[in-house]
């Protein structure tokens, strides 16, 4: 990690203004054919004394499904940290085109309560790259801290995939990884999604990426329709697992087939109770309920 | 002492039921129930609980009285109604220095006003009292959409002309659908009905099972209104003098014909239909209850005493227990309260929410594995007497406005148990269940008097 570099940004860069950017370069690369490199660039950005908007943790706890408490759901400071993620993917040395990346899978770590009145210290970085079937893979790292104290109390790991992308010198997996058939679960809850739900996750999130925003958007970018947010969907498998979670927890998610909108998606949370009783993890996985396909599955655990 | 989180049975007494006076049942009054776009249509929660209120006032002759307290409750209200039970009381022929309070447990609010108020009763609170619900699917609250609702508050709180307009620009055209109450339940989107259709599944219920008792109770409420069981009971209202959903023609055969609507995407076989799961539902009903002493002084009948209750919650939201099971853990720990047994119960009156709901609490008593592990007891809570079940009919046949179920329930039990009087030397003795949304269950006993 020593050889990062620290680049200290003034404030949260914009996403909007970062989509745009990605949207020029993918331009500029489908015209002059050069790519970035095939190296990861070794920089931490960093921004100081974050805070998060009241009014807007409230609107993202309600359409999520969280009672709108003080502390803010691991959700949120995914959203809280991602322009930071994307502004280190948005660098001109980033070998990777932003654009039309695949979320695969998201770790959190969430080590303690994080108040919404905090002051936080957010810093995020790119490593690992890392071939894939079917392209290349790399991990953003996300870290929160109070401001300026050195206790880690959030850290998300978010693995992305550009598709078709195969970069000279990074292998990609021999053998690809075979998946046990999914066998449907009875559902514990079913989510009703409307066609604006990925509008909704984008107005609370800031995430506008055009995948999620509309039909035509989405089409622009090679979708038959808008799909929702992955984060979306994972924020509100967290939501239902409920308080018995804790205060602490590891929150891991993976990606199957997206979620065309509008849509009707199936969930089963599965309880592992623990020596004692006490609560281990809750594992959960949602599905289509008509096709039976696996949308996403992953666990809230206690931590060690 | 604890398994899984519920409590095992009889490890506390009751309070010193000797030095507590007795809580009677008088009598009750409901009207018919409608099916939802019948003939209540246009009448409001208000209207009609106040329709079965003047019914039980002209019954009993409370014209002018003042009674100690009148408790009821509507699990579909609209926020105007927040005094509801007052209103109507205002609009009876009560004293108008009646009060009044609202109460709501999903479909368990009609019986828990009548132990709340029996409770006051025999505290000696107060010496008289009417517990009552109601519930209107037709005339149901509808609300504004979150959007127009923020800009709706917002609006009122903008001083100026300029921010108010600026407000109102923030109204689009999506904003203007209504939001229309479901009965799906808030923490988990899946609908009661398909709640039900996992547990139906879980305890391996048979369609036929279902079909028979939705049969049965179509049967035994048409017998005991042609046996003329509810001519005190029931005041006519807006041309109905039976319940609208009752079909006394129909067989198990015609049962069978009808398509499975709840459970079609599970892996078992899908057997709840529209015939053995209970209508949506308009109607009200209210429960005259008072201290001997008042039914003797307005020389009024002593049905049944309220002997006690319990409730019971299930954690449903992950499917660790079905959503409707709560009663099967509240009734053992009712009876060991009282050192009984389901033998020594005459009349069972359990709630038909959906013909799979009793049958999978008969179930989950009868098997022994669950009995022990779940409900704490040494084997197999046992088996109930089905020829003690619902024999006057129950919800799949009358229908089940929510809050109204409870008091049409306890007032026909009631008037069973007196007219039973003694079995083997004791008074009859009824046990009521009542399951309701969120996984919560109600239950009670009582007794002839």
């Amino acid at each position: 990690m020593s050889d990062f570099q620290t680049v200290i940004l003034g404030e949260m860069p914009a996403l909007s203004k970062l989509y745009v950017n990605a949207a020029a370069a993918a331009a500029r690369r489908r015209v002059l054919g050069t790519h970035g490199g095939t190296e990861l660039p070794a920089y931490t950005h960093e921004v100081r004394g974050v805070r998060a908007d009241v009014a807007n943790l409230t609107a993202y706890q309600h359409l999520i499904g969280e009672t709108a408490g003080d502390v803010l759901p691991a959700g949120f400071i995914h959203a809280l940290a991602f322009p930071l993620a994307m502004s280190v993917m948005s660098r001109d040395d980033f070998p990777l085109p932003l654009l039309g990346m695949i979320h695969l899978t998201n770790k959190v770590v969430q080590s303690g309560p994080i108040l919404f009145t905090e002051a936080l210290d957010i810093r995020a970085r790119v490593e690992n790259l890392r071939g894939h079937r079917t392209g290349t893979q790399l991990d953003v790292v996300a870290e929160v801290r109070t401001a300026g104290r050195e206790a880690l109390l959030w850290r998300g790991i978010s693995t992305y995939l550009a598709k078709g992308v195969f970069l000279p010198g990074i292998d990609k997996p021999s053998a690809p990884v075979t998946q046990p058939p999914f066998s449907v679960p009875d559902p514990t809850a079913l989510w009703q999604l409307g066609v604006d739900t990925g509008r909704a996750y984008a107005a609370v999130s800031g995430d506008f990426n055009p995948i999620h925003l509309s039909v035509l958007t989405a089409k622009a970018l090679g979708m038959r329709r808008s799909l929702a947010h992955g984060m979306y969907l994972a924020s509100r498998a967290l939501a239902d697992v409920g308080a018995v979670k804790g205060d602490s927890f590891s929150w891991e998610v993976a990606f199957d087939a997206p979620v065309f909108l509008p849509a009707r998606v199936a969930l089963d949370i599965n309880t592992v109770q623990g020596d004692g009783g006490a609560w281990a993890r809750s594992a959960y996985v949602a599905w289509n309920p008509l096709s039976g396909r696996r949308h996403f599955s992953g666990t809230v655990a206690a931590l060690d | 002492m604890s398994v899984d989180g519920q409590s095992v049975p009889g490890t506390h007494e009751p309070a010193a039921a000797t030095q507590l006076r007795k809580a009677v049942v008088v009598g009750g009054n409901r009207i018919p129930f409608a099916r939802a776009g019948g003939a209540y249509t246009k009448s409001s929660n208000q209207d009609m609980l106040t329709a079965a209120l003047d019914g039980l006032i002209a019954r009993f002759g409370l014209q002018e009285e003042r009674i100690g307290e009148v408790a009821a409750g509507a699990v579909l209200k609209h926020s105007r109604d927040f005094n509801l039970t007052r209103e109507a009381v205002l609009g009876s022929a009560l004293a108008a220095e009646t009060p009044a309070y609202d109460l709501q447990q999903a479909c368990a609010t009609g019986l828990e006003t009548v132990l709340g108020l029996a409770n006051k009763i025999k505290l000696g609170q107060i010496d008289s009292a009417i517990a009552g619900g109601v519930d209107s699917a037709s005339d149901a609250p509808i609300a504004v959409s979150e959007g127009l609702r923020e800009v709706l508050l917002d609006l009122n709180r903008a001083k100026t002309v300029s921010r108010k307009l600026q407000v109102l620009s923030r109204l689009r055209p999506k904003d203007l659908a209504p939001d229309a109450p479901n009965t799906g339940e808030p923490r988990t989107g899946l609908s009661m009905g398909e709640h039900q259709a996992l547990t139906t599944a879980q305890w391996k219920i048979t369609r036929e099972a279902q079909d028979e008792l939705a049969f049965n109770s179509h049967r035994n409420l048409a017998a005991a209104y042609d046996a003329g069981f509810f001519d005190d009971l029931l005041t006519p209202y807006r041309g109905l003098s039976r319940d609208a959903n009752l079909r006394p023609d129909t067989s198990p055969e015609k049962l069978a014909t009808l398509k499975p609507v709840f459970g079609k995407n599970l892996g078992a076989e899908a057997t709840m239909t529209a015939g053995n799961s209970t209508p949506l539902t308009d109607g009200a009903s209210t429960v005259l209850l008072a201290s001997e002493e008042w039914a003797d002084a307005h020389d009024l009948p002593k049905l049944a005493t309220v002997v006690d209750g319990e409730a019971a919650a299930v954690d449903f939201v992950h499917g660790k227990d079905g959503l409707l099971m709560a009663p099967v853990f509240a009734v053992p720990r009712l009876l060991a309260r009282h050192n009984l047994t389901l033998g020594d119960i005459d009349f069972f009156e359990i709630h038909e929410a959906f013909a799979g709901t009793v049958l999978s609490t008969l179930a989950a008593w009868e098997d022994e594995e669950f009995c022990r592990t779940r409900l704490g007891l040494d084997g197999a809570l046992g088996s109930v007497d089905r020829s003690k079940l619902n024999v006057n009919g129950s919800s799949l046949a009358a229908g089940h406005p929510f809050a109204a179920t409870g008091g049409r329930i306890v007032a026909s039990l009631a008037k069973m148990l007196h007219a039973r009087g003694q079995v083997n030397g004791r008074p009859a003795r009824g046990l009521v269940s009542i399951c309701a949304a969120g996984g919560q269950g109600v239950v009670a006993i009582l007794e002839a008097l």
